[in-house]
């Protein structure tokens, strides 16, 4: 498994688990996360998500090396890519419990869809946000998109602009309300829990509800 | 092409437009509008230009129409009614289908229709003495598609009250950086045009070709909801699949040098 999965209380925890790859997607977790998701949506005992990553990186995005290797999966990451019809994020996965994002480090490129495709993001002092696409030849749209539609869009622009040779600290975007919270990278996990555990407070029926109508708002023009 | 009310120039990747009227803070007469259409366009048309910069010749970046050509030329704002009313205009890169990143450098003061450059810019960058305001209703005019453009981009509020408040009430460079109007402040105000050009010359390291796509694909996703978006954004980054860009970029990060990215055509 490429993926962590375990349970606190109410709050199902998924983890990027290749840490020495920068958690990069690769054909395996290109699997693994559709089914994590599926998992915990699935499960009673869960009613909020939270998506973090294990070791240094958050998420560096596809890991383009190994997908190389493997037609396949490279095949059908182009079919899903082409039709825009991705099964990387909750959103994509048509997840219906609220997701938090606990950024841990780099978040980089194809990582920017977890930013984008989560309910709240709160981020340890030492993550950083870039989207190296166009410096490798390749363009940005998802995940870009996406986060213009939620933050402020000369910033996201300006990021996608300036491929590797710049990036967001944590701090700046928590002033951009591309996220809500930074917090010292050893807190940042029960702080995670913390929030997750106020939220499942609430009747899921009713964040279930209030999740699909604000995701709605974002589907109009 | 010469110019009487914009300076074209070019250093090395970066092409500049820089508006020229500084005794009358850059506002736009009818003359200096038609400049803008030719001048977009010749640098978009050059494959030597991979980015565009826009700043202002004087103190400020740009005031908007020339209030003083209106009152005194006895067409005034009716010269504009049919094109406005067919929204066919022409003095932005957003109007020009520049797919090139356009960064706008202001300087001193952007008022009134001088927000055009600030909506349709990619990136925005400020001296530290930059001030922002509309006063269009306090000369009795409605503020439309600069301040529709601006509230797609940010927070909502801010441009309403700009919008309302008129010439009352300015915002100043450090406001505007919070509020993700703009992305930097540049100080002292002297440094702006090589802060600009610098941060030209950084992006034009980048794929041409990939940026264009992605500028595309951006761009759409201010037009549509967030999954016709999407849908929209994948064709864009289709159309990158199978140009030499997309394979020199990869080998030339694996063999640690720098890419030879084909010119846009």
């Amino acid at each position: 498994m490429t993926i962590e999965i375990h349970h606190d209380g109410p709050v199902g925890w998924l983890i990027f688990d290749r840490p020495d790859a920068g958690n990069a997607i690769d054909a395996q977790m290109f699997v693994d996360l559709e089914q994590a998701w599926a998992e915990l949506d699935a499960d009673d005992t869960v009613s909020v998500i939270v998506n973090t990553g294990n070791g240094r990186a958050f998420q560096s995005g596809l890991d383009v090396v190994q997908l190389a290797q493997d037609p396949e999966a490279l095949k059908a990451s182009s079919r899903q890519t082409k039709r825009a019809e991705l099964r990387l994020t909750a959103w994509h996965c048509g997840v219906t419990k609220p997701v938090i994002a606990a950024v841990n480090g780099i978040c980089a490129g194809g990582g920017l869809h977890f930013i984008a495709d989560a309910d709240i993001v709160i981020a340890s002092s030492n993550a950083a946000f870039l989207d190296p696409h166009v410096s490798v030849g390749q363009v940005t749209a998802f995940e870009t998109i996406g986060m213009l539609k939620k933050s402020p869009v000369e910033s996201i622009a300006r990021m996608a602009y300036l491929g590797r040779h710049e990036r967001i600290t944590a701090d700046r975007a928590r002033q951009l309300g591309i996220l809500s919270e930074v917090v010292e990278p050893e807190q940042l996990r029960s702080r995670a829990q913390d929030i997750a555990e106020t939220i499942a407070r609430h009747p899921l029926d009713q964040l279930r509800q209030l999740k699909r109508q604000l995701w709605a708002a974002l589907e109009v023009a | 092409m010469s110019y009487q009310h914009l300076i074209i120039e070019r250093h090395g990747p970066v092409g500049w437009l820089i508006n020229n009227r500084p005794d009358v803070r850059n506002a736009m007469n009818n003359a200096m509008r038609d400049e803008f259409a030719k001048a977009w366009t010749e640098l978009n048309e050059d494959p030597a230009v991979r980015v565009i910069v826009h700043t202002g010749e004087g103190r400020d970046f740009q005031t908007g129409v020339d209030v003083g050509e209106l009152a005194t030329d006895g067409v005034g704002m009716e010269r504009y009614r049919q094109s406005m009313e067919d929204f066919d205009v022409h003095f932005t890169s957003w109007h020009q289908d520049v797919w090139k990143p356009v960064i706008t450098a202001v300087n001193g003061i952007c008022c009134g229709g001088g927000f055009h450059w600030v909506a349709d810019a990619d990136i925005v960058i400020a001296a530290s003495n930059a001030q922002f305001f509309d006063p269009h209703v306090s000369v009795g005019q409605v503020v439309a598609i600069e301040a529709i453009g601006l509230m797609k981009k940010m927070p909502v509020e801010a441009v309403m009250r700009m919008a309302f408040m008129g010439k009352y009430e300015r915002m100043d460079a450090e406001r505007a950086l919070e509020l993700g109007m703009i992305s930097e402040i540049v100080d002292p105000p002297e440094r702006l045009r090589e802060r600009a050009q610098e941060l030209g010359e950084t992006i034009a390291k980048n794929s041409p070709a990939a940026m264009a796509a992605t500028k595309k694909a951006l761009w759409g996703a201010l037009e549509h909801g967030l999954t016709d978006a999407c849908k929209a954004g994948a064709q864009h980054l289709v159309s990158m699949w199978g140009h030499s860009d997309q394979n020199e970029g990869p080998m030339a990060f694996a063999e640690k040098r720098n890419p030879n990215w084909k010119p846009l055509s």
